[in-house]
């Protein structure tokens, strides 16, 4: 019999409606790096809450070294050595690194923190494993790979073997993530055995031995990644080929739509600028794309253009008119259209219903408010109507459904068609995918080929490069609040563009 | 000038305590807006103490079952905030609010039933405690009294309990970040039951404190006069840190003194300023305080969000 | 089987289950009241409580019952008003506390008006609005711009409030007692008009405020729930980011809604002091009640305007119920202490309703499972799972 280190056996856990495992099974060896792959809502982290004692499973049984373990809360888990480092970190902005390793298992001497002692331990950790983080530095002041580092020096503090990592590349560079991947394989080296959540497959396909995978709460299949390849896995997490590139004609950019220059817009985190002279222009029928890792000033770029933060200095001229300082509402009604990067903070009022989120951006039009400030509650529904059947957006309850019940992909939906139906000359799409299915995705990039098609400007923003890849028609680069970059797409790899997200090389935009 | 240092030291060390109560509450995440009830709790509790002490008692143990009997007051009494905020997850303002409320209404209502109870005729709502308050006194025929070196003890020993113990790092992550707390085990709904619980003891002892601020007999209907809020204010405006927070206080603490002895200082007294004004300072004081200085203001990041095990 | 089932709609009725909340508030409140009056004095404890719900009913005689009531209804007015002040605020996500401050301008405001430059009573009725809204709006500004928590302003503006009224109504006060002059004797024309109500309450004191309030009522429930601006204002209360992204002007939303909302308790001071039923007493230390009840009373109705009227009326019912009590055994203050006990557990009423909508989903649960059909219980499936999407 093999020896395993965790044995997670016929799991089945159920919600009401919904079966969120059904009869899973997940078996990792000792110093082995096993990928758990499947899309959102597959039932990955129900079943990691399993095995952290947050969800009791319905059947199945979990084994530890072949023996029966009983996981009912996460201090069980730490105790048996299964640490995690979550998708959104948990550490306390406000801490140092030290703090927040020892938080939970502080040494002690009589009444007092005993922190010398546990630093010497953080040092000699980070030491062995290639971790640099300095203990003293507070988190908030750290890049996201150090507070990653955080994350792990805190499961090997606690001398826990089996490390779960849940996406956590998502937020890395480039080159952080190769240094992840090779921190990875020295733990692996070092007996500790590793769980790694993802839905990146050239990802898994470095460096991972084993890869898990789960669909629609079901389990599909374990494979070894050298006997596969990157479709192989791709079609197992789907049930089905997936397109991964946009179909797109070819079309000239016309007219110039929008026209920044010299753009620069104050960061609220920092003292320096977050944009710092930009300068770009978007066309109609071309979808350009700002590409860049998270925090790079594309989302104060939105803001910016989009009115939610005034610019330090610069000019932005849309469709011929100076709209530098113009109100949000202004820009709005002259035909700029904004998916806002966090749908939950801006593009939605969660407390209202569909319909009421439906008009957000119009409901002070003649249509929907008439005579005395009174809001014509019948056209606001036939409307509602008519976007939810043409962008086919689902709820419980059509347009009286509150939008916080409804799912995230429909939620996206609902943003897509009211900014779209505006009818734009720019359409701004920040992050337009996040957190969606594969589904929702091919859904709406078609959208946003729909809009360039039709002779529209398209500015899109995302971290994702496939996506850069796939649907831009151009592609710029940030790097730390500037334009770093200008490439084709049909002309560049995803590794040159690496590079320069990067801040490792830079060319002189076109401007 | 004396009368002046009196009284802004015992100002001070009431705002001091009720500040650091609100802050150890906030720190754990809940707000505690209802730290004014909870000082008229504290307060009845330790003039219920002082009316019931035989005469002859020592000092030494008059002090220490006053201070008990307003800590533990209060303490019980905020026991009403953490039940609603924690395990109901109930408005914490709204709580708040009704705490005040209730603490002036409930302490009226016992009093005067106790008054009256002892004398048909008495249907005050006052308790009266001129000898056991000699007591409390460093010096007598002073207001220098023995609640101000506990106040300094307290102080300290909030600052070391901060951030020099477990206790305090896991108290300060749960204001911050829950999730985080939770995710190492540690229990958020004890610490913040633990730091609203300190708040009430802190709250109630400042309650004490302030009944026997230069008098000796107290109307419970009058309650504290806005003294919580003018200590969450010293909160705020001491960026939730346990020595800015006595800096904040003695700030404070010596407008609100003025109000009570401005008409001894000739040059005052000769103003043609009314004495409302005088009244109004330290609220005046403090909105301004506070106008320049909440823009940059850092609260605990968690604070006022139940917490929600399922939801992380 | 129907009978269950249409009982079972009516319970998942978001509206009645808010009535049922706010009445076991209600009960819980007399209850836990009842027994602090057992343990002060068990011999008169049930005759204590039935003084303070009977209230004006403690008189056998018809006649003096409904001047009672009258006056019940004359105090009820402003509490209503503040009411509507703290719920239209917190519509928009603001907790206004300041009701108490903004009701002690209006105070002065319209007394001042009314004594010192002997106005007529609709000019010292625009200038208790006007001062209750220019208060309110004070701590809007300090939140929009200097990110002043409007609770710890509307608190600091209380006191000052207070003093600054003490003081300037210390210019019209009568000579010998602490108190304003008498409308009647100084300006008849400030009193409201009583549009024959005092004919029917035989008591000169029910004026215009009582139909005046119901219909502020009105009118703040149509702007909240079917005009443009309480989209815009309950947009930026739920939301500021997503109001500031749709170019909603936040800041203005946030000053206007603290305006509005002040002006709202500022028109109810008015409303008391102009039917010269109460004056003002210019040595008072302490907030006027009516500022706080008012808290209680928007939760109470369940934040819902019409709610409101009657939530205010019976607090005010209890309030003055407490004036019955026997003094030689019990503090009037008893009702002070029930209602405050009442807007303690008003913060419950989430809970509550959360607590009613578990029972029924239970009991649909239940429903279907002794169905038995594969049909029945598919489909609800589907709806929990609805519910705990919502839940989310």
């Amino acid at each position: 019999m093999e020896n395993y280190a965790v044995e997670m056996l016929h799991i089945t856990k159920k919600f009401p409606g919904i079966i969120a495992n059904d009869d899973i099974t997940l078996q990792l060896r000792k110093g082995e790096i096993h990928a758990l792959l499947g899309e959102n809502g597959a039932g990955k982290s129900t079943l990691m809450s399993v095995l952290f004692g947050l969800y009791r499973p319905e059947e199945g049984e979990i084994r530890m070294n072949g023996q029966k373990v009983e996981i009912r809360d996460p201090n069980d888990a730490n105790d048996l050595g299964i640490g995690m480092v979550h998708q959104h970190f948990k550490l306390v902005e406000c801490f140092t690194v030290l703090d927040n390793i020892i938080m939970g298992v502080e040494p002690t001497r009589g009444p007092f923190l005993n922190k010398g002692e546990a630093r010497e331990k953080v040092l000699a950790l980070s030491q062995k494993y290639g971790l640099l983080v300095d203990p003293d530095a507070l988190v908030e002041d750290i890049t996201v790979g150090m507070q990653q580092r955080t994350e792990i020096l805190k499961m090997l503090y606690r001398d826990n073997d089996i490390l779960i990592f849940d996406e956590p590349t998502a937020v890395l560079t480039p080159q952080e993530i190769s240094e992840l991947m090779q921190i990875m394989k020295n733990l692996a080296a070092e007996g500790k055995s590793i769980l790694f959540i993802s839905h990146k497959l050239a990802e898994i396909m470095t460096v991972a031995d084993r890869c898990t995978v789960l669909r629609k709460g079901r389990y599909i299949g374990t494979v070894e990644t050298k006997d596969t390849t990157a479709e192989e896995l791709s079609a197992m997490m789907v049930g089905r080929q997936v397109n991964f590139s946009v179909d797109k004609k070819d079309i000239t950019p016309g007219e110039v739509v929008l026209d920044v220059s010299h753009m620069t817009v104050a960061s609220r985190l920092h003292k320096n600028d977050a944009v710092r002279d930009v300068s770009f222009q978007v066309r109609r029928g071309e979808i350009v794309c700002i590409a860049g890792i998270d925090g790079n000033g594309q989302t104060e770029l939105v803001y910016g253009l989009s009115g939610l933060e005034p610019l330090k200095s610069g000019n932005i001229v849309l469709c011929g008119t100076d709209i530098t300082h113009a109100p949000i509402r202004k820009r709005s009604s002259m035909g700029m259209s904004h998916i806002p990067e966090d749908r939950h903070k801006h593009g939605l009022v969660l407390d209202y219903t569909l319909e009421d989120n439906l008009v957000l951006q119009r409901y002070y039009e003649p249509e929907f408010t008439g005579k005395g400030g009174f809001l014509r509650r019948a056209n606001i529904r036939a409307y509602a109507e008519r976007l939810i059947e043409q962008y086919d957006v689902r709820s419980g309850q059509g347009p009286v459904t509150i939008a916080r019940s409804m799912s995230g992909g429909n939620q996206q939906k609902a943003i897509v068609a009211r900014e779209i139906d505006k009818d734009p000359e720019l359409l701004i799409a920040v992050q337009p995918t996040r957190g969606l299915d594969v589904g929702a995705i091919e859904y709406i990039h078609s959208q946003i080929v729909t809009q360039r098609d039709a002779g529209k400007a398209v500015l899109l923003v995302s971290l994702e490069l496939d996506e850069v890849m796939n649907v831009s028609d151009r592609i710029l680069v940030m790097y730390e609040g500037e334009i770093v970059g200008e490439f084709d797409p049909k002309k560049v790899t995803v590794e040159e563009l690496g590079l320069y997200m990067a801040g490792a090389r830079r060319k002189e935009a076109a401007r | 000038m004396l009368l002046l240092v009196q009284y802004t030291l015992v100002f001070a060390s009431v705002l001091t305590l009720v500040a650091l109560g609100g802050c150890f509450s906030e720190h754990s995440g809940v707000i505690n807006i209802g730290l004014e009830g909870i000082m008229v709790i504290g307060a009845l509790g330790g003039a219920l103490a002082m009316k019931f002490m035989p005469p002859g008692t020592p000092a030494p143990l008059i002090l220490l079952l006053v201070t008990l009997a307003a800590a533990l007051a209060g303490m019980l009494y905020s026991l009403l905030l953490a039940v609603a905020a924690i395990n109901f997850k109930a408005d914490q303002t709204l709580v708040g609010t009704a705490m005040n409320l209730l603490g002036t209404a409930a302490a009226t209502v016992f009093v005067k039933a106790m008054n009256t109870a002892r004398d048909v005729s008495n249907v005050s709502a006052t308790i009266e405690y001129i000898e056991q308050k000699k007591a409390l006194l460093i010096v007598d025929g002073t207001e220098f009294n023995w609640f101000m070196v506990i106040t300094v003890i307290v102080l300290i020993g909030a600052y070391v309990v901060l951030y020099k113990t477990r206790f305090g790092l896991r108290l300060m992550a749960c204001g911050e970040h829950p999730q985080a707390a939770d995710s190492v085990g540690i229990n958020v709904y004890r610490m913040r039951y633990a730091g609203v619980l300190i708040s009430g003891a802190l709250g109630g002892l400042g309650g004490i404190v302030y009944i026997t601020a230069g008098v000796s007999a107290w109307r419970f209907e009058y309650g504290v006069a806005g003294f919580g809020f003018l200590a969450l204010a010293v909160m705020i405006f001491g960026q939730w840190k346990p020595l800015h927070i006595a800096l904040a206080a003695l700030l404070f603490g010596l407008f609100r003194a003025l109000s009570n002895v401005y008409s001894g200082f000739d040059v005052l007294a000769s103003l043609p300023i009314p004495s409302a004004v005088y009244n109004m300072l330290p609220y005046i004081v403090s909105l301004i305080v506070l106008t320049f200085t909440s823009q940059k203001s850092r609260a605990p990041k968690a604070e006022g969000i139940p917490y929600d095990k399922g939801l992380r | 089987m129907k009978e269950k089932k249409r009982t079972t709609a009516f319970l998942a009725r978001p509206g009645v289950q808010t009535f049922i909340s706010s009445l076991l508030c209600i009960i819980l409140g007399l209850f836990i009241g009842f027994i602090a009056l057992l343990i002060i004095n068990p011999g008169g404890a049930v005759k204590g409580i039935l003084n303070v719900i009977q209230n004006f009913m403690y008189y056998p005689s018809q006649a003096v019952r409904i001047k009672y009531f009258g006056q019940t209804l004359v105090k009820a007015a402003p509490l209503v008003m503040c009411s509507l002040s703290v719920l239209f605020a917190y519509k928009v996500g603001l907790f206004n506390i300041g009701a108490a401050g903004q009701y002690v301008v209006g105070a002065g405001a319209s007394l001042y008006c009314a004594l010192a430059l002997h106005m007529p009573w609709y000019i010292c009725l625009l200038a208790a609005i006007a001062a209750g809204a220019l208060l309110g709006a004070l701590s809007g500004l300090l939140k929009a711009y200097r990110n002043v928590n409007e609770v710890i302003s509307c608190i600091m503006l209380n006191w000052i409030s207070l003093y600054a009224v003490n003081t300037l109504l210390g210019q019209v006060k009568e000579a010998a007692s602490p108190y304003t002059k008498s409308l009647s004797s100084t300006n008849k024309s400030a009193l409201l008009p009583n549009m024959g109500l005092n004919v029917i309450f035989k008591d000169d004191y029910v004026t215009l405020a009582i139909p005046l309030v119901i219909v502020v009522a009105v009118l703040i429930y149509i702007v909240l729930e079917k005009t443009r601006l309480g989209y815009e204002l309950q947009a930026t209360g739920a939301n500021k980011a997503a109001a500031k992204y749709a170019g909603m002007r936040e800041n203005r939303n946030l000053i206007l809604t603290m305006a509005i909302s002040g002006g709202l308790a500022g028109m109810g001071a008015a409303l008391l002091y102009l039917t010269g039923f109460e004056q003002w007493s210019v040595t008072q230390s302490s907030l006027p009640g009516m500022g706080f009840n008012g808290i209680a009373a928007a939760f109470l109705g369940g934040l819902s305007p019409i709610g409101s009227i009657f939530s205010s009326y019976f607090i005010q019912h209890i309030t003055s119920g407490g004036a019955y009590v026997d003094k030689t055994m019990y503090a009037a203050q008893i009702s002070d202490f029930i209602s405050s006990l009442i807007i303690y557990l008003c913060g419950f009423v989430l809970f509550f309703r959360h607590f009613m909508a578990g029972m029924v989903e239970a009991r649909e649960a239940k429903k279907a499972k002794g169905s038995g059909s594969g049909a029945a219980s598919e489909t609800d499936g589907d709806s929990s799972s609805d519910k705990k999407g919502g839940e989310a």
